[in-house]
Order: structure tokens, then sequence, then C-alpha cells
């Protein structure tokens, strides 16, 4: 068996367990932008390593967010 | 009872009088209702992400308030029929508040909007001071 590729991870902690003022909320769009790729996407958590309880938070405030045109389905963030 | 919150975009081109006239009757469905509103707040026009009925800028209004179920049910009824209201959202904030419950959220937002005051007026007034140091330090380097 060929050694395994050792491929370099950073071990990530979910920003919203470290950074407890920050709290979701989908009227807060200015910090809900940082969850969302610019063409809309919500991140998943692989990229940056959001826990589960939080993801789901996430989740819910953008598409409450979205409903609300406060962000897009699909489309630039910044308008 | 229970609390709500909903926010509804109104189409950009009302006038001050009519933007008046739907939130209060919004607010005279949850009162009719016994319900009780604890916090209004207008958001004012804002651009849209996306075109709602091919408008590209809403008025945002947000209330939250206490009441029944059927109450939410007739205000988005109304919200329904009415040409004037491009988006609604309401949200379940807890599933049981009573008129002491009430009145405690409102000391509190009352509270929190007090200390947002006094801290933009203090930020103000050291940004004041900060100018009188600056222009005083000025006077003395003209002088010398």
């Amino acid at each position: 068996m060929p050694p395994r590729k050792r491929i370099f991870q950073r071990k990530r902690v979910c920003r919203l367990c470290t950074d407890k003022e920050l709290v979701l909320d989908y009227k807060d769009v200015k910090s809900l932008r940082y969850f969302v790729t610019e063409r809309g996407k919500i991140v998943p958590r692989r990229i940056y390593g959001t826990c589960a309880k939080h993801q789901r938070q996430v989740n819910e405030a953008v598409k409450r967010a979205r409903q609300l045109a406060l962000l897009p389905y699909t489309g630039p963030t910044q308008f | 009872m229970r609390r709500y919150e909903t926010t509804y975009i109104l189409r950009p081109n009302l006038g001050e009088d009519q933007i008046s006239e739907i939130i209060e009757r919004t607010n005279g469905i949850i009162e009719s209702f016994d319900g009780s509103i604890i916090q209004e707040d207008r958001w004012g026009l804002k651009k849209l992400a996306y075109e709602i009925k091919k408008e590209s800028q809403g008025y945002y209004v947000f209330s939250d308030y206490a009441a029944t179920g059927d109450a939410v049910d007739e205000i988005e009824r109304i919200f329904r029929i009415d040409d004037q209201v491009l988006r609604y959202l309401t949200i379940k904030l807890s599933d049981a508040i009573d008129t002491d419950g009430v009145s405690d959220v409102k000391e509190q937002l009352a509270l929190a909007e007090a200390e947002k005051a006094k801290a933009e007026e203090e930020e103000a007034s050291e940004e004041q001071g900060e100018t009188e140091t600056t222009a005083k330090a000025s006077e003395k380097a003209t002088e010398e």
C-alpha cells in the first residue's frame, strides 16, 4: 500500500461557539453575509467548521432573510 | 397568548399617510383580538435583494406583539388581500406570554434603548472633546 498522502488540515472551531456575543438573527443581514458566498449560497459546514447546532441556526436565519428579500436566493449579496 | 414578530414590506411609492394607515390597521387587528403591541419599528425604505411584484425597493415595517393565533390568521388574511403589502413574515418568539411578561419585555426594551442612546451621546461628546483638544493644540502651534 502506498503511503497515504497527508493533507494538512487546520483544526477549525465553530465560530459561533467561540464568539458567544454573535447571535444569529434573520434581521441582522450584516453578520449573516459571513455565512453565505458572494453568490448567495449558504457556506457548507465543512468549510468553516460550524457545529451542527449552529449550522442549523444559520440555515434558518438565512432562509428567513431570503423570504424577506434581505438576502438573495441567487445572485450578488452586495446590492 | 403567544409572542410573535411580523415583518412586512410595503410598496415604496406609498405616501406617509397610507403607510401609517396600514400600520394602524394592523395594530388595530391585534388590539381587537385582545393582544398588545410590544414594539413597533419602521426600518424605512430598503433595496430588495430581488424584485417582488416588479418593485426593487420596499418599505419595511417590523412589529413585535403578544396575541393569539387567530389574530395572526386575520392579519395575514388582510395582508394577502392588500395589494400594497409585498411580503410578510411572522415568527413565533415564545409559546406563552401574559400581561406581566409584556410589561417586563417592554421595560427591558426601554432600558436597552436608553443605554444605546447614552452610549451614542457619550461617543458624540468624546468626539467633541477630541476636536476641542486638537483645536487647542493647533492654536498653540500657531502661537509658537
